[in-house]
């Protein structure tokens, strides 16, 4: 019951297989030996655009009534802000076992 | 109470609003479950970022074949999604047997998936991986945190194939409309989304040295 009118099943096969080059340059990344903070970095902005682009044109929210998107992105985004309390924690213990 | 119930309780005829959503109540309650399922994803995903950063000599297990087999676990789950999309159109088509069809490729592939998944478990269990082992002699939490994590994703995709096989006999049968697929495949296309997150993070920095 989607209001705005789907694409067809081709470009659905376009956007799956753009997903699938995206997990290919990940693989790619992840053997160029970089250093873990760049590509913790880099994997998980492609892990959300694929996310985005999955929830956005698979799960269909592009052609659903905006205020989908709107109630169920800031809720998450909230969500997902807050569990970054864990950090200071993380690096005291690394702190201990290192012996600083 | 219904709106004839309603109508006869209050002596005239009452004007329903329609949801805000413009979709129906399944497919809303879906989306809910959703947001909370990713919340509980999240917060595994989290806390493997804690037990990650917090210990030392985390152990590195995975090998090219390793990493392979995770791209073509990937791919095959990425393919369901394109299935099940395709099964989604050919309900609301009203194509019964395509709709079938796509519907068991879909189950199909996410057959496909957790038996790949499982092998890959069981090969890092005779290598003495486990919830408690490290057999790099290493931090211990890796096992707990890469069981857990793929654990519960693999729990979601059998779940996913049983409740598809279960909306497909309804389908079949003309107890489940084009609806109840289409919700189905929501939560699908969920499972798969999370795969993107799972396999970067717990294969892929796993194998980096």
């Amino acid at each position: 019951m989607s209001s705005k009118q789907e694409p067809g099943m081709s470009s659905y096969a376009g956007i799956v297989v753009g997903l699938m080059i995206i997990v290919v340059i990940e693989v790619i990344l992840t053997y160029q030996h970089l250093p873990v903070r760049t590509l913790l970095f880099c994997l998980l902005c492609l892990a959300s655009l694929e996310a985005f682009v999955g929830i956005m044109y698979l799960m269909h929210v592009k052609y659903e009534s905006p205020l989908l998107f709107w109630t169920i992105f800031p809720a998450t985004l909230f969500v997902l802000v807050m569990l970054n309390y864990l950090w200071p924690d993380a690096y005291r213990m690394a702190r201990m076992s290192l012996g600083y | 109470m219904s709106e004839s119930e309603l109508t006869m309780a209050t002596g005239h005829e009452v004007v329903m609003e329609a949801s805000p959503y413009h979709m129906e109540k399944k497919k809303l309650g879906m989306w809910i479950f959703i947001v909370s399922d990713a919340c509980t994803f999240a917060t595994f995903l989290f806390g493997y970022g804690y037990m990650r950063v917090g210990s030392q000599n985390w152990g590195t297990p995975f090998e090219f074949s390793s990493i392979l087999n995770g791209i073509i676990m990937t791919f095959v789950l990425l393919s369901s999604s394109l299935t099940m999309l395709a099964a989604v159109r050919a309900t609301q088509a009203g194509q019964k047997a395509s709709a079938i069809k796509w519907l068991g490729l879909t189950m199909l592939l996410g057959a496909i998936f957790a038996a790949l998944h499982l092998r890959e478990w069981f090969k890092m269990f005779g290598e003495g991986w486990g919830l408690f082992s490290n057999p790099m002699g290493g931090a211990h939490q890796f096992g707990a945190c890469f069981f857990s994590v793929t654990g519960l994703h693999l729990t979601h995709v059998v779940t996913g194939v049983i409740a598809l096989a279960f909306i497909a006999r309804g389908y079949n049968r003309g107890r489940y409309d084009a609806s109840h697929v289409e919700t189905a495949g929501l939560y699908w296309h969920f499972v798969d989304l999370v795969w993107m997150f799972v396999f970067p993070l717990m294969y892929l920095m796993n194998a980096a040295r």
